[in-house]
């Protein structure tokens, strides 16, 4: 089959028009005030088709106002925006006893409910899991937080809101960015990485327990903790801690398991150099004239070690040489050979050099309106980017409610009383 | 209430446990480095029956990438620790019998995975269509850098490249420093693996219900994109974001600080309510000189200077007691040690002593998805290259001992080099061993 062929199948294939969705008449309950980790659960769960009402206070969510430097459309903040599109709004004043009374029929009655408030709270108002799950026994609570719902650093520190800055601080992750030998200071990631870990995280637990509510009959109740998710799911942490019985010093500019790895500047630009394998380093040092260094460099073993100050030795001629070189060059030459088999490569290796692209170089890649996976929304004569759901599945494609982006949609009074008057999935036909 | 802690503590240490979640779906991966395997290690937590297909000899070459080239008895912790709970056999699918067993193994299985390059395996014989039409109930997920189809599907991909081609990798860094750095420890795989597990079990999930399987196309880079709002906010001003150090534009004020302990404490400030309650703990108006102009670029600094100079004049433990005491984001900075040690990781359960039958007591991290009726568990850790060869072939495909030998004659199946990351430990009796030689499940 030709590559345009296989291309056309595909496109065709994952083409979304009139698909079903496969959480379809899953009901989710949102309590998530202040804290947009929790909306961003709800907003996977969404993408996948699962109806979301999300509780916000009388006046609002604060989160609304939470942007880059404050940017809003139509009065919202751009998190707000994606992560809360297509959900239902249903606005409590929770200290009121009929309003509590009102989300107690909407807990009692849905698949799933995402609590990302202060832990204990929905508890102390007899809201929390041990209350509604003896009246809902196949209820799925998820509790999202800094550090949990069970533990005594949990309880301690219950009153500490959560932000994805002070949970990648936890999750040791700004000790491993930045090169010391600048700025000797932990440096974050810039984008919101523990946060969208533990969001994920938080989803897939979701997911597990309404898979394995369909054989049990049973819900259960799900932690996760912000500080914690991101360092457990990397592994290294742990790893380094308990081999070493040291902490990886941070050098952001390097890697810890193979070198080179990472952003280099080239005579015009920037482009990322990974080098898995000791041929593949041979044939970058061929590529970029210094095979001088190959006595020296040869084996991962040369190039990864703990002994930083040695690395950085090679580093800095790597850095120097890559500057001679445009950007372009650099990509011809690593891709000049074409296609290889998989086992020719291994034995005559290619470094992997890609352009790192600012962004406005990256969106402006076709790929991504090919795919979909960008949309364009127009708003005052401008055109939005929001970027896609990323579950791209042939039968049940994950979908971002871009048509509803703006329509802020508050539940009225007779479409809540519809809704807690069924149980979500049990509305849905089974075959 | 009083008790909320040590009601959900007991839910979880001694609540009712049932059945692992996902027993009794079989998962066949054909995968490499950290992206398609760590789909297949969360799908294995939960208790699928997840078989590793690699090359023999070498196996997956992330056998051989230990952190600083450090093994554990000659296994590489990295590895083992990611592809705990699998079933390691060899098949090379350039050899024509292999793949016929191949295609046998995957007839049989729920979950097909695999992150080679976009089309090899179409083009052997083992892509979703021809898979699709002997196992029409078959969950097949294609794990890549940038998809399936389009212009980009071909270009090639590791962490750092995604990272590079989305426009991420010029994200981290200091405004005024001309150095990028990476989102670390591999965020381009092990985000984009967890996308994928969802999307997996989302799609079991419909299966269940409908008896339907499907195709997922997983990508590192739309994984990347989804909580990228730096894109958004793009189309709407024109202006990029790029390198911010340590304050995060979607703050009110946000930094890392010196505290007057020689420590680092980062604080965030989301919305108001929480400036109100740092003015509070700081004792001084952070909000009436900022009216109206909060999160503009000079308000934040000017906040961030505020912030700094309060944080300077106290130590790490008076800034948390004033988060906890008035309620705003702060957090000490660990380091790999501090994670590593933390006693409130350990009694999560996030970390954990798992004493593999192989490779004895080892501190690794458990899924950080804890459940109170069906938690993840670690079984075993990761094996040397062919080590279940012949157990799967039995289990899954009845083969006998004598079709087994006959498939190792012919060098259809194959076990490890004799190199580190691929062989047993020293000591080990492999002869002996009943798992190796198919008597024996890992757990009976």
């Amino acid at each position: 089959m030709s590559a345009s062929k296989r291309d056309e199948l595909l496109a065709k294939l994952f083409s979304p028009e009139g698909k079903p969705s496969a959480l379809e008449g899953i009901k989710v309950v949102e309590l998530s005030i202040s804290n947009l980790v929790g909306s961003m659960v709800g907003a996977l769960l969404r993408e996948l088709g699962a109806e979301v009402v999300r509780v916000e206070p009388p006046d609002g969510d604060p989160s609304r106002e939470v942007s880059p430097y404050g940017v809003k459309v139509k009065g919202l903040g751009i998190p707000y925006l994606i992560e809360n599109a297509g959900k239902k709004i249903l606005r409590l004043d929770l200290e009121r006893e009929e309003d509590r009374e009102e989300l107690r029929k909407l807990l009692v009655s849905c698949d799933v409910i995402i609590d990302a408030l202060k832990p204990g709270y929905l508890d102390s108002m007899n809201l929390g899991y041990r209350s509604i799950s003896s009246e809902n026994p196949r209820v799925i609570y998820l509790a999202i937080s800094p550090y949990g719902h069970f533990s005594k650093k949990a309880e301690e520190m219950s009153n500490v809101p959560d932000s994805d800055l002070t949970a990648q601080a936890y999750n040791g992750y700004p000790s491993l960015i930045g090169n010391p030998s600048i700025r000797p200071v932990p440096l974050r990631a810039g984008i919101w990485a523990a946060w969208a870990m533990a969001a994920i995280c938080a989803v897939t637990g979701i997911l597990v327990a309404l898979y394995e509510r369909l054989k049990s009959g049973k819900g259960q109740f799900i932690d996760v903790a912000t500080h914690e998710a991101l360092a457990a799911v990397h592994i290294y942490p742990i790893i380094a801690g308990f081999l070493f019985e040291r902490s990886r010093p941070q050098y952001g500019f390097l890697d810890y398991l193979l070198y080179p790895f990472g952003i280099f500047k080239t005579k015009d630009g920037y482009v990322t150099v990974a080098t898995p394998f000791d041929t593949d380093f041979r044939a970058f040092l061929k590529l970029i004239k210094r095979w001088d260094l190959e006595p020296d460099w040869k084996y991962a073993v040369d190039r990864v070690t703990d002994d930083v100050d040695r690395i950085v030795e090679l580093d800095r001629e790597i850095r120097k040489e890559l500057m001679k070189y445009s950007t372009q060059e650099l990509i011809r030459k690593s891709s000049s050979r074409g296609f290889l088999p998989e086992a020719l490569r291994r034995l005559v290796g290619r470094p992997v050099i890609v352009k790192s692209y600012t962004l406005r170089e990256a969106i402006g890649e076709k790929h991504w309106y090919v795919r979909q996976s960008i949309l364009k929304v127009k708003v005052d004569g401008k055109e939005m980017l929001v970027p896609n759901s990323p579950f791209r599945m042939s039968e049940t494609p994950g979908r971002m409610p871009v048509e509803k982006i703006f329509a802020q949609e508050f539940l009225t009074k007779e479409a809540l009383a519809a809704m807690t008057s069924r149980r979500g999935e049990e509305s849905v036909r089974t075959s | 209430m009083s008790g909320y802690f040590e009601y959900v503590e007991k839910l979880f240490k001694s609540g009712e446990k049932r059945d692992p979640p996902l027993k009794g779906i079989k998962v066949l991966e054909m995968t490499h480095y950290v992206y398609g395997p760590t789909v297949g290690a969360v799908l294995a937590r939960f208790g699928a029956e997840v078989v590793k297909v690699e090359p023999m000899g070498e196996g997956d070459r992330y056998r051989a990438a230990a952190m600083w080239m450090r093994m554990f008895k000659k296994a590489n912790l990295n590895y083992i620790a990611l592809n705990a709970n699998k079933y390691v056999i060899t098949l090379d699918a350039r050899n024509a019998k292999a793949r016929e067993i191949l295609f046998k193994l995957a007839s049989k299985a729920d979950v097909f995975i695999e992150n080679m390059r976009a089309g090899l395996l179409d083009a052997l014989g083992l892509g979703y269509a021809h898979l699709s039409k002997v196992n029409p109930r078959v969950i097949y997920v294609s794990c890549s850098g940038y998809g399936q189809y389009g212009p980009l599907s071909k270009a090639p991909s590791f962490d750092v490249s995604a990272q590079g081609i989305i426009g991420l990798a010029m994200k981290t860094g200091w405004p005024d420093v001309d150095e990028f750095y990476k989102v670390p420890d591999y965020f381009g795989d092990y985000f984009p693996a967890m996308v994928a597990v969802a999307t997996v079990l989302a799609a079991l999930y419909y299966r269940e219900r409908t008896g339907r399987g499907q195709y997922i196309d997983a990508t590192q880079a739309e994984s990347l994109f989804r909580f990228f709002y730096d894109v958004t906010y793009l189309s709407l001003t024109g202006e990029e974001i790029g390198k911010t150090g340590n304050v995060d534009p979607l703050a009110i004020a946000s930094g890392i600080f010196p505290t007057s302990d020689g420590k680092f404490v980062a604080i965030a400030i989301m919305d108001e309510r929480q400036l109100s309650a740092l003015s509070k703990a700081m004792n001084a108006d952070l909000m009436g000189p900022y009216k109206g102009r909060l999160r503009t670029k000079e308000c934040m600094s000017e906040l961030n200077e505020l912030i700094s100079r309060w944080a300077s004049s106290k130590t790490l433990d008076e800034i948390m007691s004033c988060a906890k005491a008035y309620g705003f984001p702060a957090a000490p900075v660990l380091t790999d040690l501090d994670v590593y040690k933390d006693p409130w990781r350990w009694e999560r359960g996030s970390t954990i002593e798992f004493d593999d039958r192989m490779y004895g007591k080892v501190h690794m991290p458990n899924l950080p998805i804890h459940m109170s009726a069906t938690p993840p568990k670690v079984r075993w850790l990761g094996r040397p290259v062919g080590y279940h060869d012949r157990l799967v072939l039995k289990k899954w495909l009845g083969y006998t001992d004598e079709e087994i030998k006959r498939l190792e004659e012919e060098g259809i199946i194959g076990y490890w080099d004799q190199a580190p990351g691929m062989c047993p430990p020293d000591a080990w009796d492999i002869d002996n061993d009943p798992v190796f030689r198919g008597e024996k499940d890992e757990c009976e």
